[in-house]
């Protein structure tokens, strides 16, 4: 590689292979693989996505999943700009308490937080006999095994990833831009809704977006708060290839995640980074 | 005036008190699992009736989460190895490479960490079928080697991008061979991304599920993959001990990183 009198003389590339490697042999060649079995299993053709398309029961599976993908992210953005807004700016230490608490929701296990909310929202749970104590509600309420649990549950796991990038977007924006706003006049209202926000835009839309993608493929949460009545694409993933070893419709729903996951990544790369770095 | 926390007004306590009720939801059901844990009540009724330990010795006394708890620590250990060692060349050759092509490499190398895990779970699945990896160690550690690399690639390389490529020179000129360079000069000067790397991959890999589920058989499951499978039988609170411990884990790791991070800005 790399020789004494001309210490890069080389490419670095070989230092690279190891990890190519690994990553075409487990990687790419089994992707391909199974993307490629939806249209060769049982036969050649594309009856499996004809089948997807076509089919109510699938539409439904659609349908919650790209309905929970977006409540999802919407009371995510809801919540996180304001968040995102006063971590930019509050003293440190009071900040660095709500960054703390939010890195160790972030890195404690998924499982562990999912739990706590299967237990947290059950029928006999803390929420639902906290609601009837103070008389909001006479029966409880059916807060797991449909797509509220979901929202929630997803909602508490996403809320770092957006909160996180769009602290960063906000720091970044000159404070003497809305002393501007305030010295032509304007209320804080105006200042807020006309200039803050929309100089925080690209970090929303790129936060919103991540969060969208990220739960349209997820997994673990929908199954264990969803039940198996209110499947979304990552479940009807797994119930094919595990449970109805039916590799042709896996992969056909496989290839539609992916086809949607790859679009929207390269919309944020193609205009959201554009803009912010413009 | 709205970027300054002191002139806010009065709607400096507004996002103050948005900022604790999410702090607080944020928090609440990691307090509310750690209780839970310690409380004596099978049906999980909180405030609990009283206190006890018989979920942690329960938990101490069933070989299969034990089990489980070794072979995850097992794997991450492996698994934290393999994602250094490769994640420290893959980005030496990004960063102090000169093939064309590195930018589309870098993107390559982090798709794993774009695509949904089922996908690569499902894929992995069929692959380990044909190759009969189901079920064994090798094959826990390769998936969960995939999914750590791109974590540890965007550490390694941001220190190795902070670091002067002119002070390894210096090494050489100095009389250094080059792998002595690297490995005395360099590595020393990137050591800090290489704990953080090594911190993520092997929390990656302890704490992954869906890649586990697959991979597991009933002789071979990680510490997620038990829990997985008890969660959807009950809900026992014996769950909630094995949970309190993880994020016990947690708490330890972050503080861990943090002594990193201030070692760093000394």
């Amino acid at each position: 590689m790399f020789s004494a009198a001309a210490p890069r003389r080389g490419s670095g590339l070989g230092f690279a292979m190891p990890a190519i490697l690994l990553l075409a042999a487990f990687f790419v060649i089994p992707v391909v693989f199974l993307l490629t079995r939806s249209v060769t299993e049982p036969q050649l053709g594309l009856q499996n996505y004809a089948t997807l398309v076509g089919s109510s029961t699938y539409a439904k599976v659609f349908f919650n999943t790209f309905f929970v993908a977006g409540v999802v992210t919407l009371v995510t953005v809801l919540i996180a700009f304001p968040v995102a807004w006063a971590l930019a700016i509050m003293p440190a230490r009071w900040s660095s308490v709500v960054f703390a608490i939010i890195l160790l929701s972030m890195w404690t296990n998924l499982l562990a937080r999912t739990y706590a909310w299967m237990v947290l929202l059950q029928q006999t749970g803390l929420i639902n006999r906290m609601l009837k104590a103070v008389g909001l509600i006479d029966q409880p309420l059916q807060l797991t095994n449909n797509l509220v649990g979901v929202t929630i549950g997803m909602v508490y796991i996403m809320l770092p990833f957006m909160i996180l990038p769009l602290m960063g977007v906000i720091k970044k924006i000159d404070p003497a831009i809305l002393q501007a706003a305030a010295l032509c006049g304007a209320t804080k209202w105006q200042a807020l809704t006309r200039v803050l926000v929309p100089l925080a835009t690209p970090g929303i839309a790129s936060g919103a977006l991540m969060v969208f993608v990220m739960s349209l493929g997820y997994f673990v949460t929908p199954s264990l708060l969803g039940g198996t009545a209110n499947m979304m694409l990552a479940e009807l993933i797994a119930q094919q290839v595990q449970s109805l070893v039916n590799w042709g419709m896996g992969g056909a729903a496989a290839f539609l995640l992916l086809l949607v996951t790859l679009g929207l990544y390269a919309v944020q790369l193609r205009f959201l980074d554009r803009k912010e770095t413009a | 005036m709205l970027l300054d926390f002191d002139k806010l007004g009065a709607w400096k306590w507004a996002l103050s008190a948005i900022c604790a009720v999410m702090s607080l939801f944020l928090l609440l059901p990691i307090l509310f699992i750690v209780a839970l844990s310690f409380g004596n009540s099978r049906w999980l009724i909180f405030p609990p009736p009283g206190w006890t330990l018989k979920w942690y010795e329960e938990l101490f006394a069933d070989p299969r989460w034990i089990g489980a708890a070794l072979t995850s620590a097992k794997i991450g250990l492996i698994v934290m190895v393999f994602s250094v060692a490769l994640g420290l060349l893959a980005s030496l050759a990004l960063v102090r490479g000169s093939f064309k092509g590195r930018e589309v490499l870098r993107a390559f190398f982090l798709t794993p960490m774009v695509l949904p895990v089922v996908i690569v779970a499902v894929a992995l699945y069929a692959a380990f079928l044909r190759l009969g990896l189901n079920g064994t160690l090798v094959g826990f550690v390769i998936a969960h080697v995939i999914v750590a690399l791109p974590f540890a690639i965007i550490t390694i390389t941001g220190a190795l991008e902070t670091f002067d490529p002119a002070i390894e020179d210096a090494a050489i000129l100095c009389g250094a061979s080059p792998w002595e360079a690297r490995l005395r000069v360099t590595l020393p000067g990137i050591r800090h991304g290489l704990f953080s790397a090594a911190i993520f991959s092997f929390l990656i890999s302890w704490d992954e599920v869906v890649l586990a589920i697959f991979m597991a058989s009933p002789s071979l499951q990680t510490l997620p993959v038990k829990v997985w499978t008890t969660l959807r039988q009950d809900l026992t609170p014996v769950i909630a001990a094995a949970s309190t411990l993880l994020v016990a884990l947690t708490v330890l790791l972050m503080i861990a990183a943090a002594v990193l991070r201030k070692g760093k800005s000394e």
